[in-house]
């Protein structure tokens, strides 16, 4: 990989939106044209230069790997829309990063705000520390978010994460989250999303769940009353054709939603 | 005498909103907000009369009101304190992600302090600027 | 015969989402004092007699100096405003409920010009009503049409007695209909709440929920509407039996109504409580005709959303900073902003936050510069850099409010505005001259 090395070099008072730092962006350019792509700052347009020293450079999207060090994490949207390459973050991060990504790989060595891989369409997101709310969920008046990719969340994952993600069986596209454990309504309108919790979960997982499968390794704090139970299994299979071996309690839900349904949450016997 | 494990509700009541069009200066608006509504069998476990000024503390804040009985009981476990800025000292800001704050559905426990001073709205929000 | 009180008819009342367009008041022609006021509730009734002069009204605009509040001109105040906005890297324009329309369109130029931030009271009140609708719709309708036609109620996290004082007696409990001629006895009342409100005391059926688990109750109606049978004998506290016999109540009436406030907005789950009880709303309708309408707060906060939405797209939580309006509650919501810190001026029109927002987002608020457009002392405007003194809209100028439901209502100026006081709207555009004549434009 070629690499291209960023190191912030103010301190901020207000988020930065870094929706331009992106493997797509990158290739290609000097140093010189780097520093001139536009970034905001509350209210003011600014330069990667004002904030970033630079250096590095590469000539494909494919083969671009940008590291970022310094505090980011006020640093919002890196890696928008990118679609290959590669970006790691030495820091916790803003708002919003690798939202609207269909491919290439992030990897944060830290904290991630709100919305980390909102609107997912392909591509790998790591988080190696603890991640916001609305984790690979949709926008706001969006009723599909994440449509393939997958997420991996070392930690916690807040609110609302994977809500209305949307698998498609055709296309063979398995949005999948990992995570280490969950807050409350986990695959929240689900439509074909894949979970899998190492450990605990809160409330209301899997709330209106059209179809889709949750696995939860750990304990639910309290399982919807709009869930039932089905019987005991000793593996899950997912769609994606990852196996998950355990003695598990398998629940149909959200009978909200249909009296017969597809959609499905496991939780460790 | 104190309490644990209660859960604090906030919300409107018809004096507090009279009290706040009256002036959020008055006197009238502390009897009407700052107060703390218990249900009756818990607030006999409390062993004080009522008025009395009690502290309540919650994850966020903590702040000394006048305690009463409830009319709109019987609500074991649940404290009750009108919308307004002595509620708003125990509330939790967090919004998990959606903009509005968890005003309602608080864990809190109460601790009865007789000779304790109810602030004023004004005096009590002055407290947050800092000089 | 010299008129010495002037009675003025069909006035809308500034207070509450319910918006009562019956009210009488009668001014004093000399003095220029509402002397009495007829078909209020005791709050609308109150803030008319609050709009007569007194220690905590504000008739002079006034600047912080040394610590204490100076009497200045409008010219200095304007300027010193508009100074402090146009510095601003982050400034926050919030408030507008208790305001009419035209000021609100004011507030949105402003913010479009100073690249700010834009919010309303919904942000701490029912904006997880307006999210919800955003992700499954709704089947709203007019008060007119619940009064005419509902033989079931319910109030779901919302205690009208105390908050909506006549809307049990003008649209939704005791009033006779078209349809409902014998008016109470008519309609069956069904209170949903953890208390045992004064609203639940005069309901037909009180069903009591525990705290912050609203979500799985009516996650469990629906399922037993689809005709599931649940694995679990209560839920949140109320049995299945009590479930079941609910879910026959609702599907055999003729015309029901959810009426819901911040009990479901409030507490843990937010919007998703909303998005599940719309949903229950829309399925219902499979056997019976259902609707839902939220019970806004201020009675023109609806108002301030339709205003922000025809001009910006979005109903609250906007973000001008990128040059366009971008609409992300959360992120650009006010006490989250101020949280963060993130906030280093500010605009309260026509609202408290020191008293409605939580503490710590307060202390954030008052790091900063503040000017309040305010007529009465709060705990905002008390501690305000500038305070730009407002006539009260719907008493001293008029305007147009929308209610609860939408409605459109024209407010009436029924006395004069005092000492050196002018509109919201007023005092908007002067803003908006000066900081237009500071950006050069």
């Amino acid at each position: 990989m070629d690499e291209i090395k960023l190191k912030i070099k103010k301190k901020l008072e207000f988020p930065l939106e870094a929706d331009n730092i992106t493997p797509d962006n990158f290739a290609g350019k000097t140093v010189a044209e780097i520093k001139k792509i536009p970034l905001y700052y509350a209210t003011k347009k600014v330069k990667i230069g004002d904030f970033f020293d630079v250096s590095g450079k590469s000539t494909e999207v494919a083969n671009t790997k940008i590291i970022i060090d310094g505090d980011l994490s006020n640093v919002k949207r890196i890696g928008e829309k990118m679609t290959g390459g590669e970006i790691e973050i030495n820091s916790a991060v803003g708002m919003h990063v690798g939202n609207y990504m269909s491919g290439g790989k992030i990897v944060v060595h830290g904290n991630a705000d709100d919305w980390a891989g909102a609107m997912l369409q392909g591509g790998e997101l790591e988080i190696n520390g603890d991640a916001g709310h609305y984790v690979g969920s949709a926008y706001r008046g969006f009723w599909q978010g994440m449509k393939n990719g997958i997420i991996k969340v070392k930690g916690k994952v807040g609110v609302e994460s994977m809500l209305w993600a949307k698998s498609s069986k055709p296309a063979n596209k398995w949005p999948t989250l990992y995570c280490g454990s969950a807050d409350s309504f986990l695959g929240i309108h689900n439509h074909g999303g894949t979970i899998v919790v190492e450990g605990n979960v809160d409330r209301c997982a899997g709330a209106d769940q059209a179809w889709g499968n949750i696995v939860i390794k750990g304990k639910i704090s309290r399982i919807l009353p709009s869930y039932k139970k089905v019987g005991e299994v000793k593996e899950v299979q997912l769609p994606n054709g990852e196996v998950i071996k355990g003695k598990f309690i398998e629940y149909s839900g959200d009978h909200t939603i249909k009296k017969e349904t597809n959609g499905r949450l496991y939780v460790a016997a | 005498m104190s309490m644990t494990n209660l859960i604090l509700l906030t919300g409107r009541t018809i004096s507090q909103g009279v009290a706040l069009e009256g002036g959020k200066a008055s006197r009238e608006n502390v009897r009407a907000a700052g107060i703390c509504t218990f249900d009756a069998d818990d607030f006999k476990k409390l062993d004080c009369i009522v008025g009395t000024p009690v502290k309540v503390i919650t994850d966020y804040g903590e702040v000394i009101v006048y305690s009463t009985i409830t009319e709109e009981g019987p609500h074991p476990g649940i404290i009750f304190i009108p919308m307004g800025p002595w509620a708003n000292q125990l509330v939790n800001p967090g919004s998990q992600g959606c903009g509005t704050p968890t005003y309602k559905g608080i864990q809190a426990k109460v601790e009865v302090v007789k000779n304790g001073k109810v602030l004023g709205a004004i005096e009590l929000i002055g407290q947050l600027k800092e000089a | 015969m010299v008129e010495k009180v002037k009675t003025i008819e069909d006035v809308c009342c500034p207070f509450c989402g319910t918006l009562c367009d019956d009210l009488e008041v009668d001014v004093d022609l000399k003095t220029n004092q509402v002397v009495e006021v007829r078909n209020g509730c005791q709050i609308g009734t109150k803030k008319y007699f609050a709009a007569n002069p007194s220690d905590h009204r504000y008739t002079k605009p006034l600047i912080r100096k040394d610590g204490e509040h100076v009497e200045v001109s409008w010219d200095e105040a304007i300027d010193k405003a508009a100074d402090i906005l146009v510095k601003a890297q982050r400034p926050l324009l919030y408030g507008f409920s208790s305001t009419e329309c035209e000021a609100q369109s004011r507030g949105v130029e402003l913010a479009e010009m100073l690249n700010a931030l834009l919010d309303n009271t919904a942000s701490v009140c029912h904006g997880p009503s307006l999210l919800a609708i955003q992700d499954v719709g709704a089947s709203l309708a007019t008060l007119g049409e619940i009064k005419n036609r509902a033989d079931t109620i319910i109030f779901w996290g919302s205690n009208p007695v105390h908050a909506h004082p006549r809307h049990l007696s003008r649209y939704s409990d005791f009033i006779r209909g078209y349809f409902r001629t014998d008016g109470r006895n008519d309609r069956n009342i069904i209170v949903v709440d953890p208390r045992y409100t004064h609203t639940a005391q005069i309901a037909d059926k009180y069903i009591k929920v525990n705290p912050n688990e609203d979500y799985e109750l009516i996650q469990a109606i629906r399922a037993v509407l689809r005709g599931s049978d649940l694995d679990v004998k209560e839920v949140s506290g109320v049995s299945i039996e009590d479930i079941k016999e609910l879910v026959e109540t609702l599907k055999s009436c003729n015309f029901g109504v959810v009426f819901f406030g911040m009990g479901l907005t409030q507490s843990l789950g937010h919007h998703r409580n909303v998005d599940t009880a719309i949903r229950l709303v829309a399925e219902l309708n499979d056997y019976t005709k259902f609707l839902l309408i939220p019970m806004r707060g201020h009675y023109n906060v609806a108002g301030a959303n339709q205003v922000f939405l025809w001009n910006t797209g979005y109903a609250y939580s906007i973000d001008f900073s990128r040059g366009y309006p971008r609409y992300n509650p959360g992120e650009f919501s006010s006490v989250d902003l101020l949280m963060r810190d993130e906030v280093d001026a500010s605009l309260i029109v026509a609202s408290d936050p020191g008293s409605n927002f939580p503490a710590a987002s307060v202390k954030n608020l008052f790091k900063h510069p503040l000017i309040a457009i305010e007529p009465h002392k709060t705990p905002t405007s008390a501690f305000a850099d500038v305070v730009l003194p407002a006539a009260i809209a719907g008493i001293e100028c008029e305007g147009t409010a929308y209610r609860m439901d939408r409605v459109p209502l024209r407010l009436r100026k029924v006395r004069e505005a005092p000492g050196e006081t002018l509109s919201d709207n007023e005092i908007l555009e002067r803003l908006i001259e000066k900081v237009k004549e500071k950006l050069g434009e």
